[in-house]
């Protein structure tokens, strides 16, 4: 018995073997329940990271606000620190300004979406590149209960996906181009419907998707909206998607496809929207 | 496994890289042939582990998925470390880049084994080779920070030669 122990070798392969095997042949639930407390261990770091965040922006407010806007010019050498303080207030300002319109465009497009809707914080992506998914800072925690399935839009109003997984604290968004994201949705001028699916080869740009089974004698033109139908319950109707870059036949001739460039930019998602009522 | 924790936490959630290079490099590889080259064979099998489990918790892999490449990239660098010049910068690279190129390719060959439709394309050979060099570059950065914190926090190595003073030192010979 200990001469099987000393061959350690063997045993470190055997318990790895051991626990791929175990894994894979668990069922779905409990395999999901373990992957949901194996995430679980993140969330400290998770806390700790978002703390740290929020104390170096009031940090920066903080300096800003101690500061005398109007320095005293008490010397000869006081003529570059005023320069200095000068530019410090541009570059405020400017920060200021920005930060106006980002809260200005919101306000202004919350006014338009015609559903009630919740914004939550974007705190972290699958690792992989060959999935599309985003992590939420909402879960079952808190009031507004997320659930499976609700769609998910852009500050803006744009479509960016749906929520896939709900956590007690945290959720994740399956994205549009996400091989598991498919939705109907329509060109907008011609009404004719299709079907929004991944690209069928890994683009760099995650804002290239595909629009199939569109119809041959429907005219696409570069430049169109599309929108979601509300076919099939994922989504609700007209959620802009994206725009029209190109259309070919497919090569059994049987539908148009179009490749459709979206209108949110996925690679820089920080805020998103959740819509619960729709 | 801190290293392991903390790498697999910032390659969920800084995307820093992302919108620098377009991709989200995974330097977990590296940080498997690190253990390969240092440490023994329960620690390499346990690195593993842990490293697989935290990466396909936080993705849309199948738990458990990313565990048998990574062990593999270990294991073969554990395997045959008599034989590298472990603690040679260009040894490391190449062990970096190999490994850095050999586990996105198990991995996906996995996730088609097993039935998932992952984002694949030509494109993504473009990112698979720029990892490697990633991880070919990390595989000595991560060398050098394992050896500072064993020299911070382990006990020097003993030295039977060396005495703690040099006059209390016994010489023999004439005079």
């Amino acid at each position: 018995m200990k001469r099987f122990f000393y061959k350690s070798q063997q045993t470190a392969v055997g318990a790895v073997l051991l626990t791929v095997f175990l894994l894979l042949v668990m069922p779905e639930g409990v395999r999901a329940r373990l992957k949901s407390a194996i995430g679980g261990l993140f969330l400290p770091a998770l806390s700790i990271s978002t703390t740290g965040q929020a104390a170096l922006e009031s940090l920066g407010q903080l300096g800003v606000s101690d500061r005398d806007p109007f320095p005293t010019n008490q010397a000869l050498g006081q003529g570059s620190g005023a320069t200095s303080s000068i530019t410090e207030l541009q570059l405020e300002n400017d920060r200021l300004a920005g930060e106006n319109k980002r809260l200005r465009d919101a306000a202004e497009w919350e006014q338009r979406i015609p559903w009630e809707t919740r914004l939550v914080r974007v705190v972290g992506r699958d690792p992989f590149n060959w999935w599309r998914r985003i992590k939420v800072n909402l879960g079952t925690n808190k009031e507004a209960r997320l659930r499976l399935n609700q769609p998910i839009i852009s500050v803006r109003g744009e479509l960016v996906g749906r929520i896939s997984e709900v956590g007690p604290l945290t959720s994740w968004v399956l994205l549009v181009g996400d091989p598991n994201c498919r939705f109907s949705a329509l060109l907008k001028e011609s009404r004719s419907q299709g079907g929004i699916v991944s690209p069928r080869q890994y683009s760099a740009d995650p804002r290239v998707v595909e629009l199939t089974y569109l119809p041959n004698d429907v005219e696409v033109r570069p430049g169109q909206a599309v929108v979601t139908s509300g076919m099939g319950g994922a989504f609700p109707k007209e959620i802009p998607v994206g725009q029209v870059v190109d259309s070919w036949v497919s090569k059994n001739g049987l539908y148009t496809e179009a490749r459709v460039k979206l209108h949110a930019n996925l690679n820089q998602l920080e805020t998103v929207r959740v819509l619960v009522k729709y | 496994m801190i290293g392991a924790y903390l790498l697999v936490f910032l390659q969920s959630h800084w995307q820093g890289p992302r919108l620098w290079l377009g991709f989200q490099p995974d330097l977990t590889p590296a940080l498997l042939v690190c253990a390969g080259l240092r440490l023994g064979a329960g620690q390499v099998s346990t690195a593993a582990m842990l490293t697989g489990l935290w990466l396909d918790s936080l993705s849309a892999n199948p738990l458990g998925l990313s565990v048998l490449p990574l062990f593999i990239a270990g294991w073969a660098v554990f395997s045959f470390r008599e034989f590298i010049l472990r603690d040679e910068l260009v040894a490391q690279f190449y062990l970096g880049i190999a490994a850095g190129a050999a586990v996105p390719l198990l991995q996906v060959w996995l996730l088609q084994l097993v039935g998932s439709n992952p984002l694949l394309g030509w494109q993504m050979g473009v990112w698979c080779l720029v990892n490697a060099l990633l991880c070919g570059v990390a595989v000595p950065v991560f060398d050098r920070m394992a050896k500072l914190l064993d020299r911070w926090f382990s006990h020097p190595a003993h030295d039977p030669n060396r005495w703690p003073n040099e006059n209390r030192q016994i010489v023999r010979g004439k005079n």
